[in-house]
């Protein structure tokens, strides 16, 4: 008891003030609690915030923006610090408010296809609480298993199904935000996203909690496609397998997702978690799903897989089960994280090209590599020509760092080059 | 406390004295100054992406990133960077961790996160000791009684006597029990009837039935034998029943799990090098408690920074494995009798995530003619248990249990499991919630099985 007021006679004029709004055990102070919180996903840049701030509804998040607007102190909403863009990274001296609290589904409304959300609800909870009803929430970050809607919200995340479905701001259909001054807005009314004036769902999604703290998102959810089948594309040659991407598009099929991956990358997903027993001599391989109707779909898997042949594939394979396609996603979707396995850190860049330029990219990606002598593991969207190139190094290797993020720029700057 | 620059050049100074050279260069990494340092090869592999963030109970509890896996890796290794000091704020964290290798089921990189948070639990107790009463019960309870089987064999006489002469009912009845603290209590509820341990009084070679196919050893186990010494009767007559003979060394004691998870290395050092010489001469030693289990496979771990002791225990490591894993790949003997009962298995966090083993206790169940198998949806979330965390934490350890015991389906009349600490939290979650479920151990079931097959027989 007597240690306890001790404790808070020792903090500063904010840290109290904040407490009194959400609660003493809602805010973290000490250096050792904020450690943790100094990077997000992306740990290439860091820097320590003054606080962490839970809040728990609406008001609260008003409450503690107009303090420390009012105080002038920076504040960033952070949500489950999945992010590889440092969207949620302090520069320092930041009060982090992390919403990872507010995350309840509020309403569900299958009828017209839609859920109403608090920010830090997980994205692929919304999928399991509604797949028995026969439904599901199409953007899928591979981060899925532990990123919030509200994040996704702020990065407007992709996913590997984003190629047919799109990303996050098409599957947005009105937001409550709290204005930096505290207002708390709603924008798409009665799940309308398109009123009249600006696009402001358009401009709020993506835009890293700047203009506001998102506090509540109503989402499109969809009905379970009726059928799917998944395959899996083995090539020796990495040119062939960019040549297959841009001909099975050309074929005028859309498949739900169309993932690529490098040898480097095979390497890493390999000595992970979740290997699938890819060849090791190859150069690449294309996991390719397709999902619609019931008729048809054969017809759309065999056409793939004779565009794939066209294009000297060594081996194709269909999954046969959904015990195997589960499997081969979850090779690809741990793909980032796999790559602890085979370097201490890594950078990944994100960057879109024309599909027909894959193969001039890669080779160039190459290149980067050897002159900054430092792996380069590429697991990307193919069919969008969304490129992850992800820079291995080591960062207790004084220089090597700083090398991965010239290595990093280069690539990006290639890909503008080309554009 | 904290660890001062004072402090370290004396300890580099006390490791100069006594290993006769210059420690400091080999002998500390950052602020980890004590024996036995952390590894820095686990802590490379975490590459930050939080995938494991979910799969954390104390994060689904508090969602805070310290309180996660990736928070926990992310400080241990500031302590090693100098960022931090090892000092209250640092333990917090650490000990808050159920070590129950949910992340690293989820990981990516598979980061073993149980390793590193018992590695670094052995810093913190070695440069902040526990003072107080926390020391004094620590050291009467896991350094007095754990490791010393005669002092154990009494804990378990007293609580036998406990039971029989009516003190129990007595303290019941009469309110002597609400002096205890309320997690304290309601463990007394559910103290399952004590019996005798099979060590010592069974022969240290039970035979098989018929043909021996195989001789094994067992570890008996301290809990597990005091407890649920009836757990360890089924397991031997499973065994010799399908032909193999029991091998139970008298040498063998406490696996060190307990220590090892309360950051006492060097108790859990002494323990594993009792096991490792007791079941020297088997090529395989089984385990019904998957705490323990998980605890030998791991010895190679205990003795990476020991180049004497590391081969040891590394082919002590591969010969450990669980009951129910060794029964199924041995091709058990088919139960022919019924038993008409609806289950639900709960995967105990140091089989499913520390071992892998998932699959093969639900076929040994499932292939008991009658029982019907209804799963527990986030069946491999910890209860709670976690060796002795629902003593040491009590309020995390109950909410897990609640949450545990909202998930267990309504229709079921038996919940099975393969851990003995796990058993007895969920049946103290049945007693608080006022359900009817009866805990068994997965081996129970098939010997209560084979039971009626041999019935069957003689009639």
């Amino acid at each position: 008891m007597f240690g306890k007021k001790r404790k808070l006679q020792g903090l500063d004029a904010i840290t109290r003030k904040l407490m009194a709004i959400v609660g003493e055990n809602e805010v973290l102070y000490k250096k050792e609690d904020l450690i943790s919180y100094e990077c997000d996903g992306y740990t290439m840049y860091k820097g320590m915030p003054r606080a962490v701030v839970f809040v728990k509804d609406t008001q609260q998040v008003s409450q503690v923006v107009q303090c420390l607007n009012k105080e002038e102190i920076p504040y960033i909403a952070r949500g489950a610090g999945t992010g590889l863009s440092g969207g949620a990274t302090p520069l320092g001296g930041e009060v982090l408010i992390s919403l990872v609290k507010m995350k309840r589904m509020l309403h569900l409304d299958l009828e017209n296809r839609k859920a109403v959300v608090e920010p830090g609800y997980i994205n692929l909870k919304l999928t399991q609480s509604i797949s028995d009803k026969g439904y599901y929430y199409a953007p899928d970050p591979s981060s899925q298993y532990a990123c919030t809607i509200g994040g996704n919200v702020a990065e407007n995340s992709g996913g590997a199904h984003c190629l047919k479905y799109g990303v996050t701001t098409n599957h947005i259909l009105g937001l409550e935000i709290v204005l930096p001054s505290g207002e708390i807005v709603e924008i798409g009314e009665e799940g309308v996203p398109d009123q009249p004036g600006y696009d402001l769902l358009g401009l709020l999604t993506g835009s890293e909690g700047t203009l506001g703290i998102v506090t509540k998102v109503t989402v499109k959810v969809l009905k379970n496609p009726e059928a799917k089948k998944t395959a899996l594309a083995y090539f020796d040659d990495i040119d062939d397998a960019s040549q297959a991407v841009s001909d099975i598009i050309a074929a005028g099929i859309i498949p739900a997702a169309l993932e690529m991956m490098d040898e480097i990358a095979i390497e890493g997903v390999e000595s992970a978690a979740y290997p699938v027993g890819h060849p090791r001599d190859i150069a690449s391989f294309l996991l390719i799903e397709v999902d619609g109707i019931a008729v048809g779909i054969d017809d759309q898997i065999e056409e793939i897989l004779t565009v794939c042949k066209q294009n000297n594939v060594r081996e194709v394979k269909v999954a046969k089960d959904e015990a195997e396609r589960s499997l081969w996603w979850a090779n690809r979707k741990m793909g980032f994280g796999a790559m602890g396995a085979i370097s201490p850190d890594y950078l990944v860049q994100d960057g879109v090209i024309p599909r027909t330029r894959l193969p001039e990219v890669l080779a160039k990606i190459t290149q980067i590599s050897r002159k900054y002598d430092l792996r380069i593991a590429n697991i990307f969207h193919a069919g969008d020509g969304n490129l992850h190139p992800l820079i291995l190094f080591d960062a207790s290797v004084p220089g090597e760092s700083e090398r991965a993020s010239r290595a990093g720029s280069e690539c990006l700057k290639e890909k503008r080059g080309r554009d | 406390m904290n660890v001062g620059e004072k402090e370290r050049e004396t300890m580099d100074l006390v490791n100069m004295l006594e290993k006769g050279g210059p420690a400091c260069e080999t002998k500390t990494l950052g602020n980890y100054i004590w024996d036995d340092l952390p590894d820095p090869d686990k802590w490379a592999d975490c590459v930050h992406c939080g995938m494991c963030l979910e799969a954390c109970p104390t994060y689904q509890e508090t969602g805070e990133e310290q309180h996660s896996p990736r928070g926990r890796v992310y400080l241990i290794k500031a302590v090693a960077e100098g960022k931090i000091d090892i000092n209250d704020a640092f333990s917090k964290p650490v000990f808050d961790c159920l070590d129950c290798r949910a992340c690293e089921t989820a990981c990516p990189a598979d980061v073993q996160v149980g390793g590193l948070i018992e590695e670094a639990r052995g810093q913190i107790r070695q440069a902040i000791p526990l003072k107080g009463l926390k020391g004094t019960v620590s050291k009467t309870v896991l350094n007095g009684i754990f490791p010393n089987k005669k002092r154990l064999n009494m804990l378990g006489g007293l609580m036998r006597f406990y039971q029989k002469s009516g003190m129990q009912t007595i303290a019941r009845k009469t309110g002597v029990l609400n002096v205890m603290p309320s997690h304290m209590k309601d463990m007394e509820a559910i103290l399952p009837e004590v019996g005798k341990p099979v060590l010592g009084r069974y022969p240290e070679e039970v035979p098989a039935e018929g043909k021996t196919k195989e001789k094994v050893g067992m570890l008996t186990g301290c809990v597990m034998d005091i407890m649920f010494s009836d757990v360890n009767e089924a397991t031997i007559r499973v065994l010799n029943h399908n032909g193999f003979e029991v091998g139970l060394p008298k040498q063998q004691g406490c696996c060190g799990a307990l220590h090892i998870h309360a950051g006492d290395r060097k108790t859990g050092k002494k323990l594993a090098k009792r096991n490792i010489e007791a079941f020297k001469d088997y090529d395989k030693v089984l385990v019904n408690a998957a705490g323990c289990g998980c605890a030998l496979q791991e010895y190679d771990e205990l003795f990476r920074n020991d180049p004497e002791m590391l081969p040891l225990a590394e082919e002590f490591s591969e010969k450990i494995e669980d009951v129910s894993k060794f029964l199924y790949d041995n091709d058990f003997k088919r139960p022919k009798s019924a038993i008409n009962i609806k289950i639900t298995y709960h995967d105990a966090c140091h089989l499913a995530h520390g071992q892998g083993v998932r699959f093969e206790p639900r076929q040994l169940l499932q292939e008991i003619p009658g029982v019907e198998m209804v799963e527990l949806p986030d069946a491999d979330r910890c209860c709670g248990s976690a060796g002795i965390y629902n003593l040491t934490h009590p309020e995390m350890a109950g909410k897990l249990l609640d949450r545990k015991m909202d998930d267990i389906p309504e229709n079921v009349e038996m919940i099975s499991m393969g851990n003995p600490g796990c058993m007895l939290q969920i049946a103290m979650g049945v007693e608080k919630h006022g359900r009817s479920e009866k805990v068994v151990h997965t081996v129970q079931l098939l010997d209560w099985a084979y039971e009626k097959d041999k019935q069957k027989m003689k009639s």
